[in-house]
């Protein structure tokens, strides 16, 4: 390895543990994390790293400390527009670099780094915060937000054949209850304290809103033709599609929904129709399994 | 004996496919000899990025440049990352694939930036036998790039041309020489940039990087956010000289301006390779880098398209 006195292993840790540290270069050779792997003040420095004309050993190091930071925080940036939009950048910033700390990358893409963030934002969630106050906000945008991420980029049905509106009608009522559904793999589900949606909408188009007031918000998001979209449904037809989406007969599925249908279910009846129909217009399912 | 570039082409003047450009590419079929992708933005997506890709890929020549390889670590490498790899370099039938003399993050963590290595007889022999087991997985040679660095280490014995001839000798690999990192950590380090070219391996130069860079008075960084500078070109003309010539890519990665911008920078390559001095930037190009706030490269990150 490198030396009788730094072998790389030990270099490597050592200068990870500085140039990720959030208070800079001195703090970062100064931290437990860095002096136990190579136990150097900052006087010291150059029995690790050389100078150069120009610059010194702390200094050049100092690069590296800057760019961790600034790099990530780009991206995150990237990532959660409009939680920066509700912010501000520089307690985003706080957020992130926060972050960043508890949640180090693991991963070879850049595109997995925001995916703790929300749970970051909720786990330092204050213990008295109201569950419909900033905080549920702050970590309900920040969950739409990443959900849009990996919606856009994960796994798809473009140039799939689907299950269609045609096909569904001509399901022969009989098998029709025990009939699955086969989820297309870029549906997903979400529960929300207020409409970010709405929200993140009018950001994208610079506006400036106000926070949303809180009311439950439920959206089924999904991607067509390579382009994210949300739909705002109700608690039945969330109920419903939820069941559909964990592999329940259609019986099922609808009984667990019609518990949210109120006491009128000839009108509820006639709705599944259409919303059936809907669902597989916007490609929600790839197909239907059908009980023999 | 291997043939000199292991057989790989002379791709010509290429450019690294960004997400900004992908709806000008897709819609103006630009008359581009080839493309370099950051790999790692294309290994696990199933979205428009993958799609635009294969576009592409039918279209143009591809080449992989990774920047997680972290060929350099003391961790071990990454099994699943590497059949990643592979499987993204077969489906798009990748000229060749990349990545740095560096290594990325230790203790299962990635810090997303290319870090230096100690130049040392025992970091060389880590590194070597690291980058023979990547290509006995990926089957094909490994074609790694001199890095940019700012830092140098008390461990070093070598200078950095003598690591990267030795590694690529011992390890049989290729070299992605850029050009643009030689005059960035030449200045950082204090070394010579000619020297530099003249003792790499030159038959084993597969390809050339072109970018800007920020000049910071006391140090240069790596920034990819604007065009070309002279002394960098005439750097490029010596590199041409020295090996014959090899396949050459722009990168450009922050303040990213429009794509004929960007391609109109690396045919700049066909006159100073000719000994003609290229036109002025033009002022937009000039505004975009003066502007950037500087951090080192890769950043490289996809944005969703929400309806």
């Amino acid at each position: 390895m490198a030396s009788a006195d730094h072998p790389l292993d030990r270099i490597q840790r050592w200068m990870q543990a500085v140039m990720t540290h959030p208070t800079g270069v001195e703090g970062g050779i100064d931290s437990d994390e860095a002096r136990q792997e190579i136990d150097v003040g900052l006087g010291e420095l150059e029995r690790v790293l050389t100078r150069s004309r120009s610059l010194s050993a702390a200094d050049r190091l100092g690069v590296y400390c800057g760019a961790y930071y600034a790099r990530l925080l780009e991206c995150l940036r990237e990532e959660f527009p409009t939680v920066v939009h509700a912010l501000e950048r520089e307690l985003f910033d706080e957020f992130a670099v926060g972050y960043l700390q508890s949640y180090p990358s693991p991963s070879y893409t850049l595109n997995d780094l925001g995916a703790n963030f929300p749970r970051y934002l909720a786990e330092t969630c204050p213990a008295d915060e109201d569950e419909t106050g900033w905080a549920a906000f702050l970590i309900d945008l920040a969950t739409l937000e990443r959900t849009y991420s990996e919606v856009f980029d994960g796994p798809g049905v473009e140039g799939r054949e689907l299950l269609t509106p045609e096909r569904l009608s001509s399901i022969p009522p009989g098998q029709w209850p025990d009939a699955r559904l086969v989820p297309a793999p870029d549906l997903r589900l979400l529960e929300l304290r207020s409409p970010v949606h709405e929200y993140t909408r009018a950001v994208r188009r610079e506006e400036n809103p106000s926070i949303p007031t809180p009311a439950e918000t439920l959206l089924a998001i999904h991607r067509r033709e390579y382009v994210v979209r949300r739909h705002l449904i109700n608690r039945t037809q969330h109920t419903l599609l939820n069941g559909l989406i964990a592999g329940d007969t259609v019986e099922n599925a609808i009984g667990q929904s019609a518990e949210h249908a109120g006491d009128d279910l000839d009108a509820f009846a006639a709705d599944l129709h259409g919303w059936f129909q809907t669902w597989a217009a916007e490609g929600f399912f790839q197909a239907v399994v059908l009980s023999d | 004996m291997r043939p000199p570039r292991f057989g790989l082409p002379d791709l010509g003047l290429g450019v690294g496919l960004r997400t900004p450009h992908f709806s000008h590419i897709l819609r103006e079929n630009p008359a581009v000899d080839w493309f370099e992708i950051i790999s790692e933005n294309f290994m696990d997506s199933g979205g428009r990025p993958r799609y635009v890709l294969e576009q592409v890929a039918e279209r143009y020549p591809v080449v992989m440049h990774g920047v997680s390889l972290s060929v350099g670590s003391s961790d071990p490498l990454d099994r699943e990352y590497l059949r990643k790899l592979k499987g993204l370099a077969t489906a798009v039938d990748a000229r060749w694939v990349s990545d740095h003399v560096c290594w990325t993050g230790v203790a299962g963590r990635n810090t997303h930036d290319l870090l230096p290595l100690p130049y040392n007889d025992a970091t060389l022999a880590h590194v070597v036998a690291r980058v023979r087991v990547v290509q006995d997985v990926l089957e094909r040679p490994l074609i790694l790039e001199n890095p940019s660095s700012y830092v140098g280490f008390a461990a070093s014995t070598m200078p950095e041309w003598e690591f990267v001839a030795r590694l690529a000798e011992e390890a049989d690999c290729g070299l992605l020489l850029d050009v643009n990192n030689v005059f960035v950590s030449a200045m950082n380090h204090d070394f010579d940039p000619v020297e530099y070219l003249q003792k790499v391996p030159h038959h084993r130069v597969v390809q050339f990087h072109l970018a800007g860079h920020t000049d910071c008075g006391t140090h240069r960084i790596d920034t990819h956010d604007g065009p070309v500078i002279d002394p960098v070109w005439d750097l490029y003309r010596l590199a041409n000289r020295l090996t014959g010539g090899a396949a050459t890519l722009l990168e450009w990665d922050a303040n990213i301006p429009t794509f004929p911008e960007v391609h109109a920078e690396v045919l700049k390559a066909k006159r100073h390779l000719a000994g003609q001095a290229a036109d002025p930037v033009s002022a937009s190009v000039v505004r975009s880098a003066v502007t950037h706030t500087g951090a080192p490269n890769p950043i490289a990150h996809m944005v969703p398209e929400v309806a």
